[in-house]
């Protein structure tokens, strides 16, 4: 009777007692994690463990987790995406089995999720892996990447990403790879006045800064060419070319730049020429699947398509592309995986550089990225490419390399022009994104 | 002119999809009062069948084989999901179908794969002139026009002169009156959604004929919808005028629209869809469905 304390205190204040217990845990989550110092003086924080990898090749090393986020089931560019992952797969593979980096080895496997390339799903797929990841290995799309793109930045997340906006030239978080699609309509003007005299140009292009950041670099290089031009926006879906196509036929341009999905490319081209059109198109290179030489569309596409790209494909005869091919084995050939290749080295190159400098921390990572001069692409991207350090438009890789459909070739196209740098490309001052100028 | 003609002939080409999707609809509603949200998958289910066929036994066979398959399946979906629910609200078991619906077309966005498919259709985007004139048509369109007559036809002859298309006829007119005279109702519900699905993969077909087929192509079914308001929900003459009309109006707005850039690149999308609000709020039980409707 002494104690004289109000009934059910006891309680009370066990059941306070779990609720802060329950907050410190939940805030120690929300940090990710205290910073750490492992064996070898390494600094480590978010997605780096003591522990082996899960498919670890030797398992005294520890493990850095890296996310991917793609288009993997039924989104517009799930042909490019799955061969995209299964090739950084097997890059990382290569490289945990080549020692790893550092005391680490790689996994890009734990945290794989589709985003059905629809921004709201690729963010909630982020936040689910970002407490888990120290950076992503993939973020495909550019509509789907600027949804995230915030949050990278607020917590210094680095990211590769499977698109090629001029956007990512102006941001340190990611680690971009080739000729973005601003400069690489340029490069296409350049190549189609030399090569078909063309002197006026439409874009067809879906909305979002991944259609409208080519057809802004075509704008802005048939200004400096002289040509006329003007820009058609679509959706994605071969049932809704109608108005393109329309447009198309209409305006009679010498050249219709394409940046769309394959069936939509298909049906365009297609149809445009079936109803008697005579110029002459130009895809980016997500415009292109193999597939599409077994289409209605094939002749068309055979006659007045080409391709543009940002490194050479599948076939081509360079150390990175050689090791791609015995990584992979005996699968078939798409140039989704050599996209997937080429855009795992300066996370490689990164990753090294802050194992280098001690800090593998989220923010040692990006300390990292910004400070590399060069990449080694093994020859799959001129020396000089991934130099994040000059800036956006000193750092800038301005070659793109020309594709025709070609059914004899690996992946369904041949090469017309190598990597190259055309004039207009050259001359531009990358100064801001260019879809913003469109 | 040659323009203005090329259009409606498409119009037509394509509206001839558009009736075929729309009968289905249609079909199913006379006999069970019930719209079938699973028309969509079905679509979707024939033409990815026709993909698969079409390389072993031949376009001309793969069509009526992924016809009967796809009759198969939606046989089996309306005795498994939708039998059971006889006598609950018409709301529920259109609800049911929503969710056939997404299921069925999992199952077959898992058979799509990576790749884009190919129907194998014998014309492509090859051009036909209409002789004495300059006008261009396309094969596939002239082809989906024909194989809507036959099938259209067909439907017909066999709603009046078959004894199971009178049963259906008075199904449809009076469940109960049909009942008491010996028809089998639960034979009719099961007859029409299996009619519903073998029209719905023959839509599919022609509608990826000289494109190809994605997961995205369930889509197109959802314009039988403006479709069947525009010729009454439950009219199988209106679903096929519905279907041309719409068919060609949505063409026609696709060959003008550069005249009013201000709509924006793509209007021909929706212009189903104004049209059938626009039809809502002037004659809500369509151009030939019986005004009892407009009560539901």
């Amino acid at each position: 009777m002494g104690r004289n304390r109000p009934s059910g205190s006891g309680p009370r204040r066990i059941a306070a007692a779990t609720v802060a217990l329950l907050l410190c845990a939940a805030l120690a989550a929300c940090r990710g994690g205290d910073t750490e110092t492992d064996a070898s003086g390494v600094k480590t924080d978010v997605g780096v463990t003591a522990e082996p990898c899960p498919e670890a090749v030797d398992r005294n090393k520890g493990c850095i987790y890296l996310g991917i986020i793609s288009d993997l089931t039924e989104g517009p560019f799930r042909a490019l995406a799955v061969p995209i992952t299964d090739a950084q797969k097997a890059f990382w593979k290569r490289v945990n089995t080549a020692g790893g980096i550092g005391d680490y080895e790689v996994d890009v496997t734990r945290w794989i999720r589709d985003n059905k390339y629809n921004p709201q799903t690729h963010n909630q797929a982020y936040q689910e892996m970002k407490p888990n990841v120290l950076a992503l290995a993939q973020t495909l799309g550019s509509p789907t990447t600027a949804a995230i793109l915030a949050d990278m930045k607020a917590s210094s997340v680095v990211a590769a990403p499977a698109a090629w906006t001029s956007a990512y030239a102006f941001e340190d978080v990611i680690v971009e790879s080739g000729a973005n699609y601003c400069l690489e309509s340029m490069n296409a003007l350049d190549y189609a006045r030399e090569a078909h005299g063309v002197k006026s140009v439409l874009a067809v292009h879906l909305a979002g800064d991944y259609g409208d950041d080519a057809a802004a670099g075509a704008k802005l290089g048939a200004q400096s060419l002289g040509m006329t031009f003007s820009a058609v926006k679509t959706d994605s879906g071969a049932d809704k070319q109608a108005g393109a196509i329309q447009a198309i036929l209409s305006g009679r341009p010498d050249l219709v730049i394409l940046t769309m999905g394959p069936a939509d490319a298909a049906a365009i081209v297609g149809q445009a020429a079936a109803r008697g059109f005579t110029g002459r198109f130009i895809g980016t290179s997500p415009t292109w699947n193999p597939a599409l030489l077994a289409s209605a569309a094939a002749p068309a596409l055979l006659a007045r398509y080409e391709q543009t790209a940002p490194w050479d494909s599948w076939g081509t005869d360079t150390p990175g592309h050689q090791a791609l091919r015995q990584a992979l084995g005996q699968i078939t050939p798409n140039d989704g995986y050599t996209s997937g290749w080429v855009w795992s080295y300066p996370m490689k190159a990164a990753l090294t550089k802050a194992v280098a400098d001690g800090d593998l921390t989220r923010a040692g990572l990006l300390a990292a990225v910004k400070s590399l001069t060069s990449v080694d692409y093994e020859g799959m991207l001129p020396a000089g490419a991934g130099n994040y350090a000059a800036g956006p438009n000193d750092g800038a890789v301005r070659v793109t390399a020309v594709y025709r459909p070609d059914r004899a070739a690996p992946t369904g196209v041949s090469q017309v022009r190598p990597l190259t740098a055309g004039p207009t490309a050259q001359a531009y001052a990358l100064d801001g994104p260019c879809y913003e100028k469109l | 002119m040659t323009e203005l003609a090329e259009s409606l002939l498409r119009g037509l080409g394509t509206g001839s999809v558009y009736a075929l999707l729309a009968l289905g609809f249609v079909i199913i509603y006379k006999a069970t009062r019930v719209i079938s949200f699973a028309q969509p998958a079905f679509m979707l289910a024939g033409a990815v069948l026709v993909t698969y066929l079409a390389g072993p036994v031949g376009f001309w066979v793969a069509v009526p084989v992924a016809a009967v398959l796809t009759a198969g399946l939606a046989l089996g979906v309306e005795r498994v999901a939708v039998r059971p629910m006889v006598g609950r609200p018409a709301f529920v078991v259109a609800i049911i179908t929503l969710g056939v619906d997404v299921a069925v077309r999992v199952v077959v966005n898992g058979f799509i794969g990576l790749d884009v498919r190919h129907v194998g259709d014998p014309w492509g985007l090859r051009t036909v002139a209409v002789p004495g004139t300059a006008i261009d048509l396309q094969q596939r369109h002239l082809a989906a026009l024909l194989a809507t007559a036959v099938l259209i036809a067909g439907l017909f002859a066999f709603f009046r002169y078959t004894r199971m298309g009178l049963a259906m006829r008075a199904a449809a007119y009076d469940q109960e009156a049909a009942l008491a005279q010996g028809v089998s109702v639960g034979a009719v519900f099961a007859l029409s959604w299996g009619l519903a699905g073998g029209l719905a993969a023959v839509a599919g077909t022609f509608a990826a004929a000289g494109a190809s087929v994605d997961a995205a192509l369930w889509l197109i079914a959802l314009t039988a919808l403006p479709v069947i308001i525009l010729g009454g929900l439950d009219s199988l003459p209106g679903a096929v005028v519905g279907g041309l009309a719409v068919g060609t109006i949505q063409e026609l707005t696709a060959s003008y629209q550069q005249h009013a850039p201000w709509l924006g690149g793509n209007v021909s999308v929706i212009s189903p869809y104004v049209l059938m609000l626009l039809v809502l709020l002037v004659r809500p039980y369509g151009l030939f469905g019986t005004r009892e409707v407009e009560r539901v």
